[in-house]
């Protein structure tokens, strides 16, 4: 069939594409002595390692990852990455000042050096040298200074805008082509924190999210919305360079299909495994990550209504859950408990207060001294958009709350109703965070300011606390008023943080350089370029 | 006029009319009845006034009802089916392709479906009451009682999990491979649409099959020494098959909603699956415009139907009313 | 012209076209259906039928009587794992004894489809006699607007409703039965039409009888022998939609144990938990194959003789 018969009205390849593609695939699976001549025929810039047996990274290749579908409306521009296929876009073409490391620890980036003055008020970074964005031209100053500017725009606010709404754009300076200083309203302590956020991308001058340009290790080759997206290695990146050659990113919005291109080699790993396939997965020599995360899928109550206004009652619903039975029944095993604390990875959260668990007796007397003797029902409101488990572990919750005569009854509603106009409203609902630490996560969830404040937390004292602790440059004094706050909320709040759930991804044996991450991002926070054919 | 003429003229005419008040259906559904389009969508943003109100306009919700009817149906005979409100593209550019990949679900279907279905019923009329007739009248019947959905997770049950292994169990088409080169990705689909429309038509060859052999036609033919399968082929086969080209063409017509549960179940990016998930979405724009298309296919080839039943039926053609 | 148009989702051989020859006076002819059903119960896929079809009514009925644990208890025993003694038939995602789920799960899917069924016909008689006994331009409105409803496969029909009005069950019923009503309707307003002519119909019109009266003493009676048949149609198409409606999300709701929500909570782990997703497949194809053939068996003692083998 000649390229002109292609089939009406397929969007397809020639058959020599195809062809070629398969043989890339076949070749890189297969591995062997006749690796070096057709790799350097396709221009590929590495020659193979070796054709001994497999020891080391080899490198070239092409890398197929499967992740979680998004939608056809998807954007490049990082700034705005929120679905899981832009926020892997993110993680290939661009870098933000800071990041985190595998083990949630803050690392330097594209910034060098991050030195804050004494009441944590005036933020100077030194930038890295040698950085070129992949057009060729150096990052400098100007380019930071853009890129903020940018994010906190009030006409056209970008995702990290509500953490930096201490930043005016009068605030932000260049000081000479590699430094910058940062000026804030008020003090922020963890300021770093917010120059790490994933989506606070530097970007050049000028820069159009429709030919987007960044320091990423991978520049992009095409984008084809709410499908797939193809990139090539940038061999002049700055950090550890791409051992592959090709990187294709498919979005497969039902699981069983992900699992299943994974099992046919038809991708090399995936993000997001269902806990029921675990067991078939590795039934096919196929190795499952399993990162402990900070992440964690609350159950919230809203303090501002009856039953919850009773911090009799909110103490009452943390005690029915029985944490360990619902990690093992909801999410499979994949999950450790949570204390009713979050942010499990800030060096401030307390370690030492007594665990929680279930207490039916101590539940019930609670409840009767609010007024409720075996007749309170509550609806808890849920949906699959707060994440593959929520269901589940919402159903277990009513089960378990049976014992202390509480009824529960479970409304599961549509995505669009459940983020709906309604989101915040509901009396007694789930969400889902990632990783954070404490004082990042109380601008996004719990302070007055917070966007999201499921259960309309307000309390004078710890309001104090805080802000005092936004304040305080010192690592130790910070800890400290972070784990006061804490108890606070661990005491009085309104969200039942009863696990962390576990990231669990998975991946062909033919792949090396995977780690696990806290972050509670999938597969190795999306280090694509960390990754190698074994 | 010839009244034949005359007769599938207003046949026509009817299926226009059909299509006219079918448009108005799916536009009442959605769009007459209580609640708040431009609340659903905007969700909490819809507490900004601004955002709400050029909203509001922009969806023409500011108009009198027939106003708003008519802006709708000039776009669709315009070719503007509106915009998606869960992705903010086109629609007609999010569907163009999954209408494309459903009509080589039911191509495939009704190509293998019809011959085989009339294969089956001629042979099970010719050898009545053997075991083949037996076999294949309790199968049709007992396939033509089952739910697609169910019929496809048999097909699964046994061909791809549990008995054997050999087919995949999701057909998730990967755009940049031609389609051509993924065809065992379509069988299970395929097979489940065909399994859901064989009985029918057989059942209707076979029954009409019989009829026509008993006919004085047939067995003049016979006492005139015609040899059997000569017989079979100038006679019985062409009279009998006029019933089942009306059946054919209605199972077409099924076929095109029989799609929505059959690609939910093997996730094949078709509109089946696209109306599904717009309805997940309340993504009524999306909802109203495969609605349409679903039910214009179903008057067309019901209409389609009619007219060959008018040209092929001398009964009809002469006793006009 | 409408009469052209035949859907063919149930096209039994002329079942619509056989009526038993109808007598005057109606206590009389009220037996004829009996006799019928008596007749169908002759041939043996109609008791074949009636076993499946009594079988899996009592499972559905008494099973939630009899199972061994409640179908919202968690944990019964691990995720998904097999058939052991706690749990028959292994447990699910997240932990339900899926052999009680299944015995609890039959009563939403044939509640609801017997309502569902109910409901359209008695929507469907209704417009039918209307339009088989009136004015033939009231006729032929209401058929036209039918044929428009028509034009919907009934499960787009009910998806657009949800769509816009969310799912509820009683929206579900009874849009499942306004897509069932004009397929109703027409057999019914055939079968009037036919009546409609008869002598003692035109006799005691000339008489003064009230057209109500002739309506429900002398018409309806005698369709309700095509309208067995239809009855067991509809029923069984209706197991058919509202069980895909519950596969699709739009019916039943977790924690909910039902056949259709019980095949797409599990589908994810197939390979792992077979038996939470087939053997609820398996009892709704009972179920429905049992359904119809009853309803076939009805059919054939209708038109009498046995067309296909020549015998009784």
């Amino acid at each position: 069939m000649e390229a002109e018969d292609r089939p009406f009205p397929f969007d397809i390849m020639t058959r020599q594409y195809t062809r070629r593609d398969v043989l890339k695939g076949a070749l890189v699976a297969g591995a062997g002595a006749s690796l070096a001549p057709l790799l350097a025929a396709c221009g590929s810039s590495n020659s193979p390692s070796s054709t001994s047996s497999s020891s080391g990274p080899k490198q070239g290749g092409s890398l197929r990852i499967g992740i979680v579908g998004g939608s056809a409306n998807e954007r490049l521009d990082g700034q705005l990455a929120t679905t899981e296929p832009e926020i892997a876009i993110t993680f290939q073409l661009y870098d933000a000042l800071l990041g985190w490391d595998e083990n949630y620890k803050l690392t330097n980036l594209l910034a060098e050096e991050v030195t804050p003055n004494a009441d944590a008020t005036v933020w100077t970074v030194k930038l890295r040298q040698g950085v070129v964005f992949h057009n060729g031209a150096p990052m400098t100053a100007d380019d930071v200074v853009y890129s903020y500017k940018r994010i906190i725009d009030p006409k056209n606010p970008k995702m990290g805008a509500t953490q930096l709404a201490a930043l005016k754009s009068s605030g932000i300076k260049k000081i000479d082509a590699n430094t910058v200083q940062f000026t804030l309203d008020s003090p922020n302590s963890v300021f770093d924190e917010a120059m790490a956020v994933y989506g606070n991308t530097i970007v050049p001058v000028g820069f159009d999210p429709k030919a987007p340009v960044g320091t990423g290790p991978f520049k992009l080759t095409s984008f084809s919305p709410g499908q797939q997206i193809v990139f090539a290695a940038n061999t002049e990146y700055w950090g550890e360079k791409p051992h592959v050659d090709k990187l294709t990113i498919i979005e497969f919005a039902d699981p069983t299909a992900r699992v299943n291109a994974l099992l046919g080699g038809q991708v090399d790993a995936i993000s997001d495994l269902p806990s029921s396939q675990v067991k078939v997965v590795q039934a096919q020599t196929m190795k499952v990550l399993d990162a402990h995360t900070g992440a964690w899928q609350p159950f919230t109550m809203r303090i501002d209504v009856k039953p919850f206004s009773d911090v009799r009652v909110r103490q009452a619903f943390r005690l029915l859950v029985d944490r360990k039975a619902m990690i093992s029944q909801a999410y499979g095993g994949y999950g450790w408990v949570g204390n009713d604390m979050y942010a499990p990875f800030d060096p401030g959260t307390p370690t030492n207060l007594p665990a929680r668990e279930q207490d039916l007796e101590q539940a019930k007397s609670l409840l009767k001294a609010a007024g409720y003797d075996n007749d309170l029902t509550v609806t808890l409101t849920t949906s699959d958009a707060v994440g593959g488990s929520a269901v589940a572990a919402a159903q277990v919750f009513a089960q378990q709350a049976k014992g202390a005569g509480v009824t529960v009854k479970v409304n599961k509603v549509d995505p669009s109703i459940f983020y709906g106009n309604q989101y915040l409203s509901w009396p007694f609902a789930q969400d889902f965070w990632y990783t954070r630490n404490y004082l990042a996560q109380t601008a996004q969830g719990t302070l007055p300011t917070a966007p999201f404040n499921e259960t309309h937390w307000k309390n004078a004292e710890w309001l104090k606390i805080v802000q005092q602790a936004f304040k305080t440059g010192d690592k130790a004094a910070r800890d400290q008023l972070v784990g006061q706050a804490q108890t606070i909320e661990q005491d009085q709040g309104g969200l039942i943080v009863w696990a962390f759930n576990d990231q669990t991804d998975a991946y062909s044996g033919k792949l090396g350089g995977v780690v696990p991450d806290k972050g509670g991002v999938p597969l190795s926070s999306f280090h694509f370029n960390k990754f190698y054919f074994v | 006029m010839p009244p034949l003429l005359k007769l599938i003229l207003r046949r026509l005419g009817l299926g226009v009319l059909t299509l006219f008040l079918v448009s108005v259906v799916v536009f009442g559904a959605t769009q007459a009845l209580p609640g708040d389009p431009a609340r659903a969508i905007l969700g909490k943003q819809a507490a900004d006034k601004a955002m709400y109100n050029a909203l509001r306009a922009q969806l023409h919700l500011d108009r009198p009802l027939y106003q708003q009817y008519g802006i709708w149906l000039k776009g669709i005979v315009t070719g503007n089916l509106g915009t998606s409100t869960a992705s903010g593209v086109s629609v007609v550019s999010l569907i163009k392709q999954r209408v494309a990949n459903s009509a080589l679900l039911v191509v495939f279907a009704a190509i293998i479906s019809i011959p085989l279905s009339i294969l089956i019923g001629a042979l099970a009329a010719l050898w009545r009451d053997s075991v083949f007739d037996l076999t294949t009248s309790v199968g049709s019947l007992a396939l033509a009682s089952l739910p697609e959905f169910v019929i496809g997770m048999l097909l699964v049950f046994f061909f791809a999990t549990t008995v054997v292994h050999i087919m995949p169990s999701v057909s998730r088409i990967d755009p940049s491979i031609s389609v051509w080169g993924q065809l065992n990705l379509l069988i299970l689909p395929v097979l489940t649409l065909v399994l859901a429309v064989a009985p029918y038509i057989s059942r209707i060859l076979r029954a009409s099959m019989i009829e026509v052999l008993e006919s004085d036609y047939v067995q003049m033919a016979r006492l005139k020494g015609m040899p059997e399968p000569t017989v079979m082929s100038r006679h019985a086969l062409p009279n009998a098959v006029i019933p089942a080209i009306q059946v054919s063409a209605l199972q077409l017509a099924w076929l095109a909603g029989g799609v929505v549960v059959v690609e939910y179940l093997f996730n094949y990016p078709g509109i089946g699956s696209a109306f599904i998930d717009a309805v997940n979405n309340r993504d009524l724009p999306v909802v109203q415009a495969i609605a349409l298309l679903i039910a214009a296919v179903y008057v067309i080839a019901n209409l389609t139907a009619d007219i060959i039943t008018i040209l092929v039926s001398p009964r009809l053609r002469t006793g006009l009313r | 012209m409408s009469v052209i148009s035949q859907d063919t989702q149930e096209l039994i051989p002329g079942a619509d076209e056989l009526l038993p020859e109808p007598q005057p006076g109606g206590a009389h002819r009220r037996r004829e259906w009996v006799d019928i059903i008596a007749g169908s119960l002759k041939f043996g896929r109609t008791r074949v039928g009636l076993v499946i079809v009594v079988a899996i009514v009592l499972l559905a009925l008494i099973g939630p009587f009899v199972a061994p644990h409640s179908p919202f208890a968690t944990g019964i025993a691990p995720d998904y794992s097999g058939p052991s003694a706690k749990a028959w038939l292994g447990t699910d995602g997240i932990g339900h004894d899926v052999f009680s789920r299944v015995l609890c799960g039959g009563r939403t899917v044939i509640g609801l489809s017997i309502a569902a069924t109910v409901v359209a016909m008695i929507l469907g008689v209704a417009l039918g006699l209307l339009a088989g006994y009136s004015r033939p331009a009231v006729d032929d409105v209401i058929m036209r607007l039918l044929d428009v409803l028509l034009a919907f496969p009934s499960i787009v029909f009910v998806l657009l409703l949800v769509a816009l009005l969310g799912h509820s069950l009683w929206l579900i019923v009874l849009a499942v039965a306004v897509t069932h009503a004009p397929r109703i309707a027409r057999v019914a307003r055939g079968a009037t039409l036919e009546i409609v002519g008869r002598d003692f119909v035109r006799a005691s019109e000339a008489l003064g009888v009230p057209r109500r009266t002739i309506l429900m003493g002398e018409i309806l009676p005698n369709i309700t022998s095509p309208l067995l048949v239809e009855f067991g149609l509809r029923l069984t198409y209706s197991i058919g939609l509202i069980a895909a409606l519950s596969f699709l999300g739009f019916g039943m709701q977790p924690p909910a144990a039902d056949w259709g929500l019980m095949i797409n909570e599990n589908r994810a782990a197939m390979l792992v938990q077979p038996y939470a997703v087939f053997v609820p497949v398996f009892l709704i194809a009972l179920l429905t194959i049992g359904t119809n053939l009853m309803t076939d068996g009805v059919s054939r003692a209708l038109i009498g003789i046995d067309r296909d083998t020549g015998a009784k």
